[in-house]
């Protein structure tokens, strides 16, 4: 069996460290140890952040963490043919089994875009 | 959330009335795999591994024999709540030790900005929390049950 291609790792990369930034985030927090969800694992997170970066390619992470600072989420889900960064429409050759597993870049806000 | 709006995220789909694992690694595979097998979420991968990486922020086992694995993925397009109900019970690593016999799997995407994910969580756990109802959803039979009785313990 394959491995996940270089568009998973950046959404699960993107996904960690959203994980992260809401463990992080003291209303997060409280919200949900208040529920009875101990938050201890932060430092386990953050191996598992850089064990899962080191899978991807350094030029590929240059664009992600570039994208990160431009426009907040480096990678965006396509919903209905549309880009949700900037929801312009995006090439239906796009979602070809060709480039399936590509990292594709929206060609009006430049978000990496993601198939759900 | 109210009672009615939490049901309104659940589907008959998503309920596992029989659901069996040996370990919480393997709860973790299965539910993954019965959410993708009943909803939307195509990323099998994705999901399985954010559920992981979750467990690892701390359990999701709560006492009582009751767990919400959860979280927010690019994967998942919607709200997305799957119950199983283990009768064997698995170690999923809870507070007080105790297997745990129900799981409600809960999945969001990224710009649930509303939080609306824990929205559902609170009020499921709210629900769980008396007895009563713990033990019948352990009875339950079939989806529309589980619903009723969801809506008669709010």
């Amino acid at each position: 069996m394959s491995g996940p291609n270089q568009a998973q790792l950046l959404v699960a990369l993107q996904d960690l460290e959203e994980m992260i930034r809401e463990a992080e985030d003291p209303g997060q927090r409280a919200r949900l140890e208040s529920l009875g969800f101990p938050v201890t694992g932060i430092e386990e997170l953050r191996k598992a952040l850089q064990a899962l970066e080191s899978k991807i390619s350094p030029a590929m992470t240059t664009r992600y963490r570039r994208l990160r600072t431009r426009t907040g989420r480096a990678i965006v889900p396509v919903v209905n043919g549309a880009c949700t960064g900037c929801f312009n429409n995006t090439p239906a050759v796009f979602t070809s089994s060709v480039n399936r597993g590509k990292v594709i870049n929206c060609e009006n806000c430049g978000r990496m875009l993601y198939w759900p | 959330m109210t009672t009615d709006e939490l049901v309104e995220n659940m589907n008959a789909d998503l309920f596992v009335g029989d659901f069996k694992a040996a370990s919480k690694s393997d709860a973790l595979d299965s539910l993954t795999e019965a959410v993708v097998t009943g909803s939307d979420v195509n990323d099998r991968e994705l999901v399985l591994g954010m559920l992981t990486n979750r467990e690892q922020l701390g359990s999701t086992a709560l006492e009582q024999g009751v767990a919400f694995p959860h979280g927010r993925s690019l994967a998942v397009k919607q709200l997305t709540i799957l119950f199983a109900r283990s009768k064997d019970g698995v170690d999923f690593e809870s507070e007080d030790g105790k297997p745990t016999h129900l799981f409600f799997l809960i999945l969001a995407p990224p710009q649930d900005t509303g939080n609306y994910y824990l929205q559902a969580l609170g009020k499921i756990a709210e629900l769980v929390r008396k007895d009563n109802v713990r033990q019948a959803l352990m009875e339950v039979e079939d989806f529309d049950s589980m619903i009723t009785l969801l809506k008669e313990a709010s």
